[in-house]
């Protein structure tokens, strides 16, 4: 069955998709460039979304599309073939670590993954979701916010040892 | 709470921003000073990039999924397709 977010998503393909992909098209991009920047752009609106940061005057739709010209400019700059950065709306910005590189090694990565899953989607429900430790603590079936609360730094302090471990290990080696 | 878990609560409080100007000073004073704390910090900074990253690959993977369901469909990928012909 799809959830509210699935249909929502769905929703956004069909009516931004095509708008995105012509855009790309006319700076010379392909299928697949169109695709990456349709998904980036949605990512970085529903991120603003939950952190109430979104513009209070531009519709999502709009949103998005000012987010999807920005991440193909940007994705053309790296390629060398389109540099205009003229008429970006200052209200529409992508994070600063958005393009970031992985903060470890893949192989770190995939350990972190595998050893927690319920530590790491309680810890990805508060700092990235932004739920509140009540919303949390009910989803999670924890009995008092306070327990999901102090479950969640101990949550915090294994991914940070797990990182730190890797990082002696990267050391020595 | 055990001390330990404290001390991350007062780290999480920090990168969150969530000190008042003289805590927050006060903090970056003892970080001076204390470079266990120091090293500490930065890996419970490394742990919440960590977390934003994976959570925008899972984004992009259900994103993903959302894409290759509609492109099953005819219209929708023939109106795709066609913007590149």
């Amino acid at each position: 069955m799809r959830n509210h977010e699935d249909q929502w998503l769905e929703e956004i393909y069909r009516n931004l998709l095509p708008q995105v992909a012509r855009m790309v098209h006319r700076m010379n991009g392909n299928l697949e460039m169109a695709k990456d920047v349709f998904q980036d752009a949605v990512i970085i609106y529903l991120e603003k979304q939950r952190q109430q940061t979104l513009p209070a005057n531009v519709p999502a739709q709009a949103y998005i599309m000012g987010i999807a010209r920005i991440c193909c400019i940007r994705k053309m700059k790296q390629t060398g073939r389109y540099t205009s950065l003229e008429n970006i709306n200052s209200d529409i910005s992508v994070p600063a670590d958005y393009y970031a590189l992985p903060p470890v090694e893949r192989s770190v990565l995939n350990y972190v993954k595998a050893a927690g899953k319920r530590c790491l989607q309680l810890l990805q429900a508060f700092y990235y979701d932004h739920l509140s430790i009540q919303e949390i603590a009910a989803g999670f079936d924890f009995k008092t916010p306070h327990s999901a609360s102090v479950q969640k730094y101990k949550c915090l302090e294994k991914v940070r040892e797990q990182i730190k471990q890797s990082d002696y290990a990267e050391t020595v080696s | 709470m055990r001390k330990q878990l404290a001390e991350i609560r007062e780290i999480d409080r920090y990168l969150l921003q969530e000190m008042t100007a003289p805590v927050r000073l006060v903090f970056q004073a003892r970080m001076l000073v204390a470079p266990a704390l120091r090293e500490k910090v930065r890996y419970q900074r490394k742990a919440l990039q960590l977390l934003f990253w994976l959570a925008r690959e899972e984004k992009r993977a259900q994103l993903d999924i959302v894409f290759q369901r509609l492109m099953k469909e005819d219209h929708f990928h023939q109106s795709i397709t066609s913007i590149f012909k």
